[in-house]
């Protein structure tokens, strides 16, 4: 029996209940390089999408400052919230306090085909709005940031489960071959109301450790340890792991072990990570004409810089790319954080959606635009709004996704989502379908449980879909 | 079927090799949890049909429709049998269950329906008995295994040469590989009893307790932060401690138990039972403004029911927290009635994570010397407040308009130079414009703003020159400006804050010295206030607010072009706390007032670019508590209005002034002791609050049913005569008799540390879903000696953890080699059976303390506070509240084992993470094993793993300068290198050189690479180029994997 053999034989009768068990586990899915097959294999039905980048609004942006628009609202500015809306209803800062309308604080206007309303603070997204498809019937289960993440992102607010990234290189695996197949950027804004986000977030949970996000940084080595230390230039480098693959190969020649084999293919891996993310994060070779247009500087780590690099990292077959831009947490100066949040979003957010569109790319990559969750029509302090879970907005826009739609609404308010009411579940469930994956057959064994990933719950969306 | 339950749903490997009869727990059980019990089990919630399969009364009996689903001995008349061999519609289980059975699992139903349909309760479920040994003789472990491996046509393979069982021994009881020479010992010990002096001798070390604390840490989620949002800090690390020791000390488990569990309520508890007692608290808490907190209430129980289900029962009940348990007998009510017993933990959902109430209960560890001395220093500093607070109120109440209109502002000055010692650039804004970043983004006129910015040194002192004018100035002014481009916390730049360790001033080379200072107060570091600046102490530094007023000793008079020096001494052992963005100013008002400092007030009062110079603040100096307090009668003046007041006079009466420098002095000499004294988070007890079943976890229910403290029903009773069941009951309850789960999921787990893999490797579901054990006989019997030993048992008592160790590791079966064969690995692919020994990559902890140990880096030291190895700048950027950069620890602190580094949940110090640490957010009982190409980054490029590289050269330089490659390979491997494998390292010894001498400025830049110290003997290049050789030997497979 060849090695290749027996080591997925061992694969095939591991679970991950111990130490060799994960070991073959890891073995039979590492080959030479970082591309991998899935679990899902064939698709449980065709795919539209291949690739997610999630453009997350950390923070819980306001959908009334951004695309629902809600202008009885604006008339009730100052007026008691009814009590039938938000008797026995969760909430946080405002707890104990007088809850009053807080009118829109920026006009909206009239963008695309449909004249789509949306806030005029983001015109280079509506320049795009015939390519979206606007959720505005968003709901979740948890109303502070740490646990609407962590749901968001996993589905379950118990640390320990598998992100969302997670979820699709297990079951899709990766094609790219010298960059991880899960990457993640996070970039700050200028308001200073920047909510922690933990690494939690894009962690592969129960799942093999191979599976998690990568985050890459722009403080500091792009990827943790992707430099040589100092005094190490490339060559002394690739003899370095030469020697330790030459030495690893001499044990495998006695012990037979194929987890030496994996842990020489790693280091290879390595090598090639090494010469791949340095040239791979300097956008400053990107045409000016690009870097305008997303209105990028290189180097800055900007949310407008990690736009074009998620464009790039899409490019060489990243399975899924999240950007986290933070300081959306407006629990005061709505009005004027907002104009930040847009001088810092707009612009690259259209960019992305042109550029893949001007590449061919956008007909099977999935781009999502949306936080954690939303903002309530009350005011707070009288010039910002707390956090809100009963109705906000997504943007969906590609691969499997109509475009130029919007789907689902809230009330009068903005308050409570009313018409075509979309869960996180039912959100990653779409999400799935589009990538070929049936939420309901993507499982794992956890706990006696076959563990769907997704959670227990959640439908496709299915009139949204192409 | 889908790949995923293809691989994870494998047959268990006891059903695949078994021959007949038919048995329920082995062939069955495993069959209708997965695929019937959803719909046809415990649950009644999700019951279909009214039919449940996990009964055989129930099972047995006439359906409505007058069908029978299992008729013994008739699978041709059970209903079961003819729906599960049916097509189409009817087939069970059905298409929307996304389930399908094999034709042989349909056959083993068919055969066991056709042998009687014997129902079996759940093996785990039954009392541990004793299994009588196969054979009397030798070790019962070997005995079982070998009985069974004899059925299955094998044997124990044999035993591993003396270096590998050395190695093995030392990575399993230690974590640390061994010396040379201790294996060179062993090798040469001819004695019979060799192995067992080695494993006794391995036993005792305090290294062993190190390593045995590890994974029960991960189980017991201990961590030194909250896990939640800000993720602070807490002072949990005695409880660690408490767990060290309890391993080294053999403590029983059952006292181990009772002592965590319940340690708090123990009759006359000790401090160690109380330490004990922090298990409870070892939840995740959350700080974050807004939270409901019930809603936390509800999180905070439930993860302890999850957690003390996974470590004591084996078993998961979280699945019970939304409704009945689907597979296994637990009840949704046994969820709720298991959280009621920590109904009485006094807590607040939302949990203060700052300032002196944070982490409510805290146990402080005082000696009693020590609390004889701060009793005597809090005697005296309230005796000091106290003369100056009735001296204070006798003349207030002749003052009744005090404040009047003086003006006593801050005079914000434009320095004339401003210089750092230790590597940051000082820039002065005085007319120049200044961008800032602090709730947006201005640019303005910096009037005297000093800005640090390049290199950001560990510790730094600033010099600022003023030249203020001819003047008179009885006071000195430091204001710190916010900036979101500083990432400790918007102040300095590095760490989670600024330390100003010390300040002072001169002029004409003549001291001017401080009596008093004080600043505005944040109530977050309430260990750093004001005084800590001016006490002469280099260890203690002001930490706490943002402005800092400084009152002279007597009036500085200045000349027209008199130049006054300031120095601002930032010394503290937090790396990098180091100012960021200031600006000084001088008082010549009797008094000035600090607390205008304040930000906001700040940039209110800077706003308006028309104000010439910055000495007119927007309360004309005086505390807006103050000038609106005033405004009001003496005897509607609010409490908090009150209290300004009364500090604003004590701060600002001349004939107050000594008694308040009295007492700003004691009350630090009091705090500086209550600091330096450890403290943990501990378990108080208080009413408990009322538990109710929270169908679906929905937590704003409140018309449900009210359960009172209970094990799960089917396991037993508590027996407490009518009297509510506390947490020493429960714990009591868990090490009894009546409990068959805790000693099995011990003895298993504990199997699992030796062999890789638990005897059933579902370490954390005993329950019908978990794999049925591999030798059932053995776990049993191991359960039975661990709770009461007999054999070899001289000096063991009942729940000895050590026991239980010392029996598997002394038996055959632990020392075979790991080599397998072909046939073997055909038959026993994943060593389930153990006819050989297993392989596997040590944990994250481990590879780390083995590069420390091998290199000599490596600082034994047992216990003691959380330690911080470096770790990237940046790494916390994803953090907040406060924003905070990775501010590494100092000297020996940095080469600690890896059990002490501090555990940081949201952002685990990466050579944890990547090598597979948990977390520990969630209990976590077993750990995965990846090999991944960020490990390998790891070890060849982080930092820790250089400088242990470069050391480690040294080391073996300094023991064989002729020959020190073969040196450091016998050092890491404990064998001299092959030809073949000397050859590959002496050719990259070659060419390492060549470069080096090429290029010498590579050489010290790889020689730079941390802190230890390195000897100036050795020419650089020729380091360098063994540094290059030791790093490879680091990161060969061979040092970090256990054979």
């Amino acid at each position: 029996m060849t090695n290749t053999e027996l080591c997925r034989r061992s694969f095939l009768r591991a679970g991950l209940g111990g130490i060799s068990g994960s070991l073959a586990l890891n073995s039979l899915l590492s080959a030479q390089n970082l591309a991998s097959k899935g679990v899902v294999n064939p698709l449980h039905h065709a795919a539209k999408a291949k690739r997610v980048i999630f453009l997350y609004q950390a923070g819980g942006p306001s959908h009334l400052e951004t695309f629902d628009y809600k202008p009885q609202l604006a008339k009730l500015d100052g007026k008691p919230m009814p009590e039938s809306l938000t008797k026995g209803q969760q909430i946080a800062q405002l707890q104990g306090k007088d809850l009053v309308c807080f009118g829109p604080q920026h006009k909206f206007a009239r963008f695309g085909k449909n004249g789509e309303q949306l806030c005029e603070l983001f015109p280079h997204i509506g320049s795009v709005v015939d390519d979206l498809c606007i959720v505005r019937s968003m709901t979740t289960e948890q109303i502070n940031h740490d646990p609407a993440h962590t749901i968001m992102n996993t589905g379950s607010i118990i640390p320990g489960r598998p992100s969302m990234g997670s979820w699709l290189l297990y079951g899709l695996g990766s094609e790219a071959e010298n960059l991880p197949g899960f990457v993640v950027l996070v970039s700050n804004g200028k308001g200073g109301q920047m909510q922690p986000i933990a690494a939690r977030q894009w962690s592969a949970g129960l799942l093999p450790s191979k599976f998690q996000g990568v985050k890459f940084n722009s403080i500091g080595d792009p990827v943790l340890y992707i430099n040589n230390p100092p005094g190490v230039n490339a060559k002394l480098q690739e003899q370095s792991i030469n020697a330790v693959n030459a030495m690893n190969k001499i044990g495998y020649g006695t012990l037979k072990d194929p987890e030496i084999l994996t842990r020489v293919a790693q280091y290879e891996l390595a090598f090639k990570m090494q010469t791949s993310v340095p040239d791979l994060v300097d956008v400053s070779k990107e045409p000016k004409s690009v870097l305008d247009m997303y209105g990028a500087n290189p180097g800055d780590g900007s949310f407008a810089s990690n736009c074009l690099l998620a464009r790039k990292l899409a490019e060489r077959g990243v399975r899924f790319i999240q950007l986290y831009h933070r300081d959306w947490d407006h629990h005061g100066g709505v009005k004027a954080n907002m104009e930040f949040k847009a001088q810092e979003t707009d612009r690259a957010t259209a960019a992305l959606i042109k550029d893949l569109k001007q590449r061919g790319m956008l007909d099977d990559t999935l781009v999502i635009w949306g936080g954690e969750f939303g903002r309530t029509p009350m005011s707070q302090g009288g010039d910002g709004r707390d956090h809100h879970i009963k109705g906000f907005t997504y943007l969906m826009a590609g691969g499997g996704i109509k475009r130029g739609i919007s789907y689902g609404a809230t009330d009068d308010f903005g308050y409570a989502a009313q018409e075509n009411v979309v869960t996180v579940h039912d959100f990653h469930a779409t999400m799935l379908h589009v990538l070929g994956i049936d939420h309901k057959r993507l499982s794992v064994k956890f706990q006696g449980l076959d563990a769907r990933l997704t959670g227990i719950s959640g439908d496709v969306v299915r009139d949204i879909l192409v | 079927m889908s790949v995923a339950r293809f691989l994870f749903a494998a047959v268990a490997l006891s059903a695949t090799l078994a021959a007949a009869p038919v048995s329920f727990n082995r062939d069955i059980r495993p069959i209708m949890s997965d695929t019937c019990l959803r719909c046809h089990g415990p649950d009644k919630s999700s019951r279909m049909a009214n039919l449940r399969l996990d009964l055989r009364e129930e099972a047995t009996k006439a359906l409505r429709n007058g069908r029978t689903p299992i008729v013994p001995g008739d699978p041709d008349h059970s209903e079961i049998i003819t729906r599960i061999f049916a097509t189409g519609a009817r087939i069970m289980p059905p298409e929307f269950a996304h389930k399908t059975l094999t034709d042989a699992q349909k056959q083993t139903l068919k055969r066991w329906v056709a042998e009687g349909a014997v129902y079996e309760g759940h093996w785990a479920y039954q009392p541990v008995r004793r299994p009588e040994p196969p054979v009397l003789a030798g070790n019962p472990v070997d005995a079982f295994i070998e009985a069974r491996l004899a059925r299955e046509g094998l044997k124990f393979s044999a035993e591993a040469d003396r270096r590998t069982l050395l190695r093995r021994a030392s990575f399993d009881l230690t974590g640390l590989p061994p010396t040379p020479a201790e294996v060179t010992a062993f090798q040469n010990d001819k004695s019979p009893d060799a192995w067992v002096k080695v494993v006794d001798r391995l036993m005792a070390s305090s290294h062993y307790a190190e390593k045995q604390a590890m994974h029960w840490l991960d189980a017991v989620r201990y961590a030194d932060s909250a896990g939640f949002h800000g993720d602070n800090l807490w002072p949990a690390w005695p409880y660690r401690d408490y767990v060290l020791k309890a391993f080294r000390d053999n403590k029983p488990f059952d006292q181990f138990t009772r002592e965590q569990l319940a340690g708090d309520l123990m009759p006359n508890a000790t401090v160690e039972q109380k330490i004990a007692s922090a298990y409870n608290r070892m939840n995740r808490y959350s700080a974050e403004g807004g939270l409901q907190p019930k809603e936390y209430l509800a999180k905070y129980g439930a993860d302890r029911v999850r957690t003390l289900s996974a470590v004591w029962l084996g078993s998961t009940m979280g699945c019970a927290e939304c409704h009945d348990h689907k597979f296994d007998p637990f009840a949704s009510k046994d969820f709720y009635s298991m959280k009621a017993f920590f109904a009485d933990i006094k807590e607040t959902g939302l949990m203060p994570d700052r300032g002196a109430d944070a982490w409510g209960s805290k146990l402080l560890l005082a000696t009693p010397e020590q609390q004889r001395q701060l009793d005597a220093l809090t005697a005296k500093a309230d005796a000091a407040r106290r003369e100056l607070d009735e001296k204070a109120k006798a003349l207030l109440a002749k003052a009744p308009n005090y404040v009047g209109t003086a003006d006593r502002s801050w005079h914000w000055q434009k320095p004339v130079s401003a210089r750092a010692a230790a590597g940051s650039v000082l820039k002065i804004y005085n007319d120049e414009m200044v961008e800032s970043s602090i709730n947006g983004f201005e640019r303005k006129r910096g009037d005297g703003l000093i800005v640090a910015s390049g290199p950001i040194p560990s510790n730094d002192t600033y010099t600022v020159e003023l030249r203020p004018g001819a003047g008179k100035w009885t006071a000195l002014g430091l204001d710190l400006h916010s900036d979101e481009v500083l990432p400790g916390n918007g102040l300095a730049r590095g760490a989670d804050r600024f330390v100003l360790t010390e300040v002072d001033a001169e002029m004409n080379g003549r001291k001017l010295p401080f009596v008093l200072a004080t600043a505005n107060k944040t109530d977050v570091h309430v260990d750093a206030p004001a005084m800590a600046a001016i006490d002469g102490d280099p260890s203690t530094g002001w930490s706490e607010g943002h402005m800092l007023g400084l009152r002279f000793g007597s009036t500085v008079t200045t000349a027209a072009d008199s130049v006054i020096t300031v120095r601002l001494h930032q010394d503290s052992p937090i790396r990098r706390a180091v100012i960021g963005r200031f600006r000084v100013a001088l008082s010549n008002a009797e008094y000035s007032w600090p607390y205008l400092g304040d930000s906001g007030k700040q940039s209110k009062a800077r706003t308006d670019e028309n104000q010439a110079v910055l000495n007119v603040d927007v309360e004309h100096g005086v505390p807006f508590d103050v000038t609106e307090g005033f405004k009001a009668e003496p005897d509607k003046r609010t409490e908090r209005q009150q209290k300004a007041i009364l500090d604003f006079f004590e701060f600002t009466t001349p004939e107050l002034q000594p008694l308040l420098i009295a007492a700003e002095q004691t009350a630090w000499e009091r705090t500086r002791f209550f600091w330096s004294i450890p403290r943990v988070v501990t378990t108080e007890t208080t009413e408990p609050a009322i538990t109710r079943i929270l169908p679906r976890a929905d937590w704003m229910n409140e018309t449900t049913e009210i359960v009172q403290p209970a094990v799960p029903a089917f396991l037993g009773k508590v027996e407490t005569g009518g009297r509510r069941a506390t947490r020493l009951d429960l714990a009591n309850w868990l090490v009894s008799a009546q409990n068959p789960l805790t000693a099995r999921a011990y003895a298993n787990r504990t199997w699992r540390e030796f062999f890789g893999m638990g005897i059933t490797k579902s370490l954390d579901d005993l329950g019908s879903q978990g794999e049925a054990p591999v030798h059932p006989e053995l776990l049993d019997w191991l359960a039975s000696e661990f709770v009461q030993p007999s054999y070899d048992a001289a000096g063991a008592h009942a729940w000895d953890m050590k026991h239980l160790v010392r029996t598997i590791v002394l038996s055959k079966a632990y020392r075979q080699t790991s080599m397998s064969t072909p046939a073997l690995d055909e038959k026993d692919p994943d060593n389930r059976l153990i006819a050989r020994q297993s392989r596997f990559r040590v944990d994250a902890e481990v590879v780390h303390d083995t590069a420390l140990q091998v290199s000599g880096l490596l600082v034994d030291q047992f216990g003691g506070p959380p330690v911080k190895p470096v770790a990237p700048a940046g790494y916390l950027f994803a953090m907040n509240f406060p924003k905070r950069d990775y501010s590494e620890s100092r000297g020996a602190d940095l080469y600690r084992r890896g059990v002490y580094t501090e555990w940081q949940r949201t952002f685990l110090h990466p050579a944890l993470l990547n090598f597979d640490a948990p977390t520990r957010e969630e209990c976590a009982v077993n750990r995965t094993n990846s090999n991944t190409p960020l490990q390998a980054l790891d070890l060849l490029n982080d930092p820790i793993f250089v400088e242990a590289s470069r050391v480690f050269a040294q080391r073996a330089l300094a023991a064989n300068p002729k020959n020190p490659i073969d040196e450091a390979f016998r050092l890491a491997e404990d064998r001299l290198p092959t030809a073949q494998e000397r050859r590959i390292l002496l050719g990259l010894h070659a060419e390492s050189l060549k470069q080096f001498r090429a290029d010498p400025k590579a050489a010290e830049a790889l020689l730079s690479v941390g802190e230890a110290p390195r000897p100036k003997a050795v020419a650089a290049a020729d380091l360098a180029a063994l540094t290059a050789v030791t790093r490879a030997i680091l990161n060969l497979h061979e040092t970090i994997t256990r054979n």
